[in-house]
């Protein structure tokens, strides 16, 4: 049971570290962006190419893909979000345009083989690789009948770190107080003179940014890096500890991480292993149903 | 490089040319009007090139690629030239059936290969049995298959073989092989509820335990979209069972293998046709060592035409062939052998998809995958080879249990 | 563009060796008009997959156990899907936006991983064989439902019931303040959205011959949305050119082979960013500025007056 406590948190900590960036974008632009989870593919899989298929140093490589990542933030603003905006498009078409922009990501590196365009990026089509084990290391402790991942325990030290991070950057900072102005009404922000454009750029690259990274730390923990991950593996879940926590809410998105993980394991122990899926998405059905505003979504006013 | 095409292309021919040779059909060495010079066989492939199978799908298309190189190398089908229209399904059963569709009745294909994933075989067998065009599956494990591809229809279907070991044989020989050498005593079987071809890699394992003397402690399911598999691999692990079972597809075998030797698992992982390529082998690492399947092939087995193929697929793709590979390319060399012998007269398809059909119930002959025939049922009948993941990413071989 | 050739110079050989194609494009097509019943009324709703899956396994459920007529099959599983969608609506109307789509896309999946995968009379993850499948004439009562459907539900929305439910969607305030009954509207809608995707499931158990558990999952509800967002929610064709052009899509850009994803995915974004509310939308040809290029003043005036 110990062993399965300590599985929650980790999964957990990979759930809220992808929601909080989903959560950014939903807070500040009231946009799904369901390229998120591509982003979050593409983390790890460019990694996975600095390292393997360019032999970089694993900090260099981790480094140089949060912030491609980034840059990809800035191309769903660009190719799929601003264009909308100026149109004055419905919230809707956002979200089909991000579902295209995802399905183009997805498929360019499925079809990256040896002999492809895009070899420099992936080799390995549709399967699946993991980081060779001597550059990234991962030793393991055995105490009291427990098994301790060091990667596992970073990922906990990083998301809460980050989450803290970007905590104080929300609250503290000029930038974050703009963002904040913005998520709480665009043409009010205007009008006080902040360049809404750019803070909504800035907004898809920091979530992007965060997106690769848990990806990377997702790579690293689950031994699994293929076209596939974000979109089959972490987009529902993300969608529904966003919902859990309060759509826009950071801090709900964290404590919904941790909720789902938690609800997941203890629905596999004590119910089985044949329900546990269904649960998790019962208690969203059920959390929604009787408090739509998500455990963090009361205070609304301050979101961010 | 010349030299090496032209040798595996004698080969390839002395292959068609043994098994035409045992067929009286009358027009394939007559002098004067030979029906088959300068026509071409049409031949269609069903492979999902995109989505989860393409893990399968691109290696049964250079396999199957490379077998019609070489047979129109050394002269064709009794000098008519294979052509093989490989289309994408995407890893969907829908889009199987309407690519076979239009396979069939615009690109008027005599005979089809594929599809790729057993799931999608539900699909396109059945609308192929009824337009009554003859079909090779050449990596469907599942079950029914064949001959009960209308099941639970039980009437046998005239038109579906395949040239692909199915999971029914392949488990149990595997089990059997283990039990033989180690005598375990517990297992827990790990299976993916929403995946039909683990489900169904299940039912043969619960269906087989206890044959072997084997107490199965416990099923636990879990998702295939479950992001971390560490929640039920710890479950199995701490019921210490001598074996853990898996019966998945994709990377989730190598997943359930890294977790479980992490958490301090010591026993046998025994699974089915999804460990069965270098890939898992090479994702699972050190903690598939040892890790044990039934396999339909193997690179180093000794027949005759296996050295040949190995070598020509290395020279053109430059990879080593995995099982899906030769199973594409046995399956080429089928139909070649079938249309050789079946007296085709390029003319009304329909007529020469009957006589396709009904010589391919007759082939006989030398494979990558060994002799060959299909049984009464339209099912191989082969050695399979029981076989270990070494650790780094290739396999060796335990033992090989020939067709009783 | 083999594809554009054959079917102008050649409909009836297109017709013949693409009729799967068209029958997946017809129950496309009635899954779009599905959603576009909720989309209507102002209701982002994501159940359509699962209401499939109730419609689906009912009908493969009785012909196998019941062995009752086809047609009474396939009412039973569209009214049963109709039943479900009545329950789930009760709870679930009353959130509005992206919750409602979430929570009715946890309803699917609830459906899905915790009820048909654990009772045994759906065959659970192995699925279930359609024993009354017949791929090649199922595509009859496709053909004939389509346009049956497409004339009701047009001109429903010309009904008080349609005038309702665009009154409910462009402003739900003051829609209730001039006397209509919202929630109950919503569910009417709800409850035929339900009914008309049971349908469309129980139908292609005909020309797929299996219903497995992966035929229903979200992503298939997403990709329902796409069709009637792509084609427009606001008229009734909407939805049947998004299904249309989307599901032929990859037959359509086959020649991109191995690329055809990223193919498709490239011409949805174009589809939807130069028709943002729909090929049959209304707005006219989006021109794209680049961004320093000034801005048009009815562009600007509209920005300013939209809400947040």
């Amino acid at each position: 049971m110990a062993q399965q406590l300590l599985n929650a948190i980790f999964i957990g900590s990979i759930y809220a570290l992808f929601a909080v960036g989903y959560t950014l974008v939903f807070g500040v632009l009231g946009i799904l962006n369901l390229a998120h989870s591509a982003v979050f593919m593409l983390g790890a899989v460019l990694t996975y190419a600095l390292l393997v298929l360019h032999h970089q140093p694993f900090l260099v490589a981790v480094l140089i893909s949060v912030v491609v990542c980034g840059l990809l933030g800035l191309v769903i603003e660009f190719v799929t979000l601003r264009p909308l905006r100026r149109r004055n498009a419905p919230q809707i078409a956002a979200l089909i345009s991000t579902i295209g922009l995802a399905q183009i990501l997805v498929a360019i590196v499925e079809q990256s083989n040896a002999g492809s365009l895009t070899s420099w990026l992936w080799v390995d089509g549709a399967n699946s690789v993991r980081f060779p084990p001597q550059s990234v290391p991962n030793p393991t402790y055995h105490v009291a009948g427990l098994t301790l991942e060091a990667s596992k325990l970073a990922i906990v030290v990083v998301t809460v770190m980050l989450v803290l991070l970007l905590g104080y950057v929300m609250r503290s900072t000029q930038v974050g107080r703009g963002l904040r102005a913005v998520a709480e009404n665009p043409r009010a922000a205007l009008l006080m003179g902040i360049n809404v454009n750019r803070m909504f750029a800035l907004t898809l690259f920091i979530s992007s940014a965060l997106a690769g990274l848990a990806g990377i730390l997702f790579a690293i923990a689950l031994t699994d890096i293929d076209p596939y991950i974000g979109r089959d593996q972490v987009e529902l879940k993300g969608l529904a500890v966003i919902v859990l926590g309060g759509m826009g809410s950071i801090p709900g998105a964290v404590i919904g991480g941790y909720l789902l993980g938690l609800i997941e394991v203890l629905a596999f122990v004590s119910l089985g292993s044949n329900v546990e899926a269904g649960v998790a998405f019962l208690a969203l059905f059920v959390m929604l149903v009787l408090r739509p505003q998500g455990l963090f979504g009361a205070r609304l006013r301050e979101r961010l | 490089m010349p030299r090496m095409t032209s040798r595996i292309a004698l080969v390839a021919l002395l292959a068609l040319s043994a098994c035409g040779g045992s067929e009286n059909t009358g027009n394939s060495s007559g002098s004067g009007s030979n029906p088959y010079a300068g026509k071409t066989l049409k031949l269609g492939a069903v492979l999902s090139m995109t989505g989860a199978g393409a893990v399968y799908g691109v290696g049964t298309k250079n396999g199957a690629d490379l077998a019609v190189d070489t047979i129109n190398a050394s002269g064709g089908v009794n000098g008519a030239m294979v052509s093989l229209t490989t289309r994408d399904d995407a890893s969907d059963k829908a889009q199987s059936a309407q690519v076979a569709q239009t396979l069939i009745q615009q690109d008027q294909v005599l005979g089809l290969l594929g599809p790729t994933l057993s799931n999608s075989a539900v699909a396109m067998h059945p609308l192929a049995e009824s337009l009554h065009v003859p079909v090779v599956g050449i990596s469907n494990t599942g079950i029914n298959i064949v001959p009960d591809c209308n099941f639970p229809d039980q009437t046998p279907c005239k038109f579906i073989f395949r040239d692909s070991l199915g999971e029914e044989t392949a488990i149990p020989d595997n089990i059997k092989a283990y039990s033989d050498a180690a005598h375990p005593k517990t297992a827990v079987l790990l299976v993916a509820k929403d995946d039909k071809f683990s489900s169904d890699g299940g039912v043969i394992v619960q269906q087989n335990v206890a044959k072997f003397g084997i107490t199965l402690l416990a099923s636990i399911q879990f998702s295939k979209a479950d992001a971390d598999l560490s929640t039920p691999v710890t479950s199995a692990v701490q019921k210490n069972p001598d074996v853990i079972f898996i019966t998945s597809l994709g990377n989730i075998p190598a997943r359930i293998m890294t977790a479980a030797r992490t958490q301090g698992f010591k026993g046998q992982f025994l699974g089915g046709n999804g460990f069965n390529t270098a890939v898992v082998s090479k994702a699972a690492g050190a903690a598939g060592k040892g890790a044990q399947s039934g396999s339909a092939w193997y690179i180093n087995n000794t027949f005759p035409s296996n050295a040949a193929f190995v070598s020509a697929y290395k020279a053109k793709y430059n990879i080593d062939p995995d099982q899906f590979a030769a199973q594409g390319y046995t399956g080429v060399l089928i139909m070649a052998a079938a249309a050789k012998a079946a007296g085709l007269t390029f003319g009304d398809p329909t007529q020469d998809r009957q006589k396709l059909r009904d010589a391919l119930e007759k082939v006989s002959l030398d494979t990558p995958l060994g002799p060959f025939q299909f049984t009464s049922t339209h099912d191989v009948k082969q050695t399979v080879w029981i076989i270990q993941m070494d650790g780094s990413g290739g396999f060796t071989l335990v033992t090989s249990i020939k067709p009783s | 563009m083999d594809f554009f050739t054959q079917l102008f110079t050649d409909p009836v050989g297109f017709y013949q060796s693409h009729e799967l194609l068209v029958a997946q494009c017809g129950i496309n097509s009635i899954l779009a008009i599905s959603i576009f019943l909720t989309l209507y009324s102002g209701q982002l709703t994501l159940a359509n997959a699962g209401f499939m899956a109730v419609g689906a396994y009912t009908t493969v459920i009785m012909s196998l156990d019941l062995h009752t007529p086809l047609v009474l099959n396939m009412l039973a599983g569209s009214l049963l899907a109709g039943a479900v969608g009545l329950l789930i609506g009760l709870p679930v109307l009353r959130l509005r936006g992206v919750f409602l789509a979430i929570a009715t896309l946890g309803f699917g999946e609830a459906l899905r991983f915790g009820v048909i995968l654990n009772l045994p009379i759906t065959g659970q993850g192995q699925g279930l064989k359609n024993p009354s499948a017949d791929p090649l004439n199922g595509i009859t009562p496709i053909l004939i439902a389509l346009p049956i459907l497409t004339y009701v539900v047009w001109r429903l929305t010309g009904t008080r019931l349609g005038q309702a439910w665009a009154a409910i969607r462009e402003d739900e305030l003051a829609a209730s303040s001039n006397g209509i009954d919202v929630p109950r509207y919503k569910m009417i809608a709800f409850v035929a959205g339900a009914v008309v995707a049971g349908f469309a499931g129980a139908l292609e158990t005909h020309i797929n011959f299996f219903v497995d558990p992966t035929s229903y999952s979200a992503a298939r509800s997403i990709s329902i949305l796409t069709f009637a967002v792509v084609g427009s929610s606001v008229m009734v064709l909407g939805p049947i050119v998004g299904a249309t052009v989307l599901t032929a899509l990859p037959e359509i850009v086959q020649q991109a082979a191995n690329y055809r994803d990223v193919v498709n995915g490239v011409i949805l974004i174009l589809i939807i960013i130069f028709r943002p509310k729909g090929i049959l939308g209304g707005g006219g040809l989006a021109i794209l500025r680049p961004g320093w290029w000034p801005q048009g003043r009815r562009l600007r005036h509209a920005r300013a007056a939209a809400p947040d």
